[in-house]
């Protein structure tokens, strides 16, 4: 085994954020679709508006990242780890004025995007993976993955047929050394918890993080992280129970919040959750552009999981107008797919997420979970019963 | 379900069956006529459309492709609610993608919709060497519980068309009361594989 702790050798790191993007002028004259790869080496297909959107949105990220450095001067390194307020009692009146002050300032300051090279270290304190991380023994990963190396579970089967199949074609990731690595932290992870094991979806999930973070382990313990303390419990069980529970909260607050659209679609038979189920499970990464995925992901990791609601409600906000003249599913599905695809300015979905939206507490979304939990429960047990009964039938 | 405007005709279709079987591979040759050597993983379900000419009518399939791993079956029902056809698939070099698509048709029979029409693929028929399953013993089966049966390959393409031809084929023309007049929508009750031209 080698290079578990090694840096991730990405070629196209951040080279790109330096060079403008320059649709040639065939493709400016015809508006054909152009291709490119973006921050984080995906291959994008977009218009030439796509493009001049991307250059935007690159220059935007260099001023916010003017504005973090600025703060780390005035500041000092890590000043956004002193946001807590009320741990030490001793503190002074004022070294409590400036942790709130800290606090409300990072959080608008997430909202706007943690610059991409900043990224994995903020992430990594926020979230909680450092300290999830400094309970255990130094060697905990690097043990882990020896002590599980050639094992073959059901887990580890359906890992390697997934190896391929994520994100097919990514610069790095579509490598034997990118599988690999996607492997040992996946495999670790299904045995770090033989109850979630491995479910689909988390493929797409640890792939960005491994992206992000630049290391295996560090990846290993944000996707620890998320699972055990950021997202609902048992989103990726046995019969996906948290993913369920989500589901049912999000159609109540779309009908709360987005009536006209809840109204309109229930007329049409469709079932928000045929289309949203992909976005909780994979936390988006398969319907937005990366860039988009990880400024959502920078709120998730320090403001929790009700982030993702905000985000699934605000793309269906900012359809609106075209989302209720839809006459068929299709045309529904149609109107989320090309609004997703094309999301490449994440500020255009983060303001409505947080300006339009409303505001919604943790406090309300655990609240919705708790009443929404019985009845998933007795219908995933029903259900488990009538296939059992099934199979009797079958004898 | 199958509804109906003149002649033209709206289904509902899913498919289901094992992970890695081939579900998403067979819409992407069917809608698109491609092949990927590695297809992404479907995660909750994909949603396709595809208009087909059968005879003198037109049927519109709006194609759910499910995600196959085992607990993603507790979504499946959300799919398959109101499908007017389901294309059940397994691949023949896996004898455990077999026996999960004789649940599926176990659980469609008691939960789906009673005039469903099933059809049974056993894809990558292309791997004849690597092959686990039978087409005697799948017909068999399929024959059994009253599905039709064909084995694919959405590598080379073979049999896919043909498969949702056959369905389309298949779909009951309810209500003839509904058909302009002098026009009566018959459900042939084809046999094998027709090699007629379809979804031209
Ligand atoms: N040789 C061969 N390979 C195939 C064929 N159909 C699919 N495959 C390959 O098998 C793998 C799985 O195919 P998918 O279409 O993604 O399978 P799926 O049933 O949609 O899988 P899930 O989305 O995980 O449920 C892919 O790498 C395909 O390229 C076929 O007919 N022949
Ligand atoms: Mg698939």
């Amino acid at each position: 085994m080698y290079g578990t702790k090694g840096k991730i050798d990405l070629a196209f790191e951040y080279q790109s954020q330096a060079s403008i993007l320059r649709p040639s002028i065939h493709s400016r004259r015809a508006n054909l679709t152009v291709k490119f790869q973006d921050l984080y080496g995906f291959t994008v297909e977009g218009n030439v508006d796509d493009v001049n959107v991307l250059n935007e949105v690159r220059e935007k990220v260099r001023q916010q990242g003017r504005v973090w450095w600025a703060l780390e001067a005035n500041k000092g390194v890590n000043w956004y780890l002193h946001t807590t307020i009320g741990q030490g009692s001793a503190l002074t009146s004022s070294l409590k004025f400036s942790a709130l002050a800290n606090a409300i300032t990072l959080k608008k300051l997430i909202r706007k995007g943690i610059p991409p090279v900043l990224r994995p270290k903020v992430w990594f304190s926020l979230s909680g993976a450092a300290k999830k991380k400094s309970t255990v023994p130094d060697s905990y990963y690097d043990d882990l993955t020896k002590a599980v190396e050639g094992k073959v579970t059901p887990a580890t089967r359906q890992i390697d047929h997934d190896l391929p199949r994520t994100f097919p074609g990514h610069a790095w990731l579509d490598t034997p050394e990118g599988h690999a690595a996607l492997r040992r932290v996946l495999v670790a992870y299904s045995f770090r918890d033989s109850e979630v094991g491995y479910c689909q979806g988390l493929n797409y999930v640890a792939a960005l993080l491994l992206l992000v973070m630049k290391t295996e382990e560090d990846a290993f313990w944000m996707l620890a992280v998320l699972l055990e303390n950021v997202l609902v419990n048992d989103c990726y069980t046995n019969n996906l129970s948290g993913c369920h529970v989500e589901q049912r909260v999000f159609k109540d607050l779309l009908t709360k919040k987005c009536p006209r659209i809840a109204t309109h679609l229930e007329a049409l038979e469709f079932d928000v959750s045929l289309v949203t189920t992909e976005w909780f499970l994979c936390l988006f990464s398969k319907s937005l552009p990366s860039e988009t995925t990880l400024r959502v992901w920078d709120v998730i990791f320090y403001e929790g999981a009700k982030v993702i609601f905000n985000v699934a409600l605000a793309i269906f906000k900012m359809k609106e107008d075209q989302l209720i003249i839809t006459h068929h599913v299709g045309e529904v599905i149609n109107v989320l797919h090309t609004t997703t695809h094309h999301l490449f300015d994440p500020d255009d979905l983060l303001t409505v997420a947080f300006n339009q939206i409303g505001s919604m507490t943790t406090n309300t979304i655990s609240k919705q979970r708790k009443k929404q939990e019985p009845e998933v429960m007795k219908e995933l047990d029903q259900r488990i019963r009538r296939l059992n009964s099934l199979k009797v039938d079958d004898k | 379900m199958a509804t109906i405007g003149h002649n033209n005709l709206n289904a509902k279709l899913v498919l289901l069956g094992d992970m890695g079987a081939g579900k998403s591979s067979l819409v992407l040759r069917f809608v698109k006529g491609q092949f990927l050597e590695f297809q992404e993983s479907t995660i909750g379900a994909a949603f396709f459309s595809q208009t087909l000419a059968v005879n003198d009518a037109t049927v519109k399939f709006e194609i759910w492709d499910t995600a196959g791993q085992e607990r993603y079956h507790s979504l499946a029902p959300m799919y398959y609610r109101g499908a007017a056809a389901a294309i059940i698939v397994y691949d023949i070099t896996s004898s455990d993608s077999f026996s999960r698509a004789k649940k599926w048709v176990q659980e469609l029979q008691k939960q789906g919709n009673p005039n469903m029409v099933m059809a049974l693929t056993g894809n990558k028929a292309d791997l004849e060497d690597k092959r686990k399953v039978t087409a005697e013993e799948a017909r068999v089966y399929a024959e059994e519980n009253g599905l039709f049966f064909m084995e694919t390959s959405a590598k080379s393409a073979a049999n896919v068309n043909e498969v949702f031809y056959e369905i389309a084929k298949r779909l009951p023309r309810a209500q003839p009361a509904q058909s302009p007049a002098g026009m009566v929508l018959v459900d042939r009750p084809a046999e094998g594989s027709s090699a007629a031209s379809c979804c031209s």
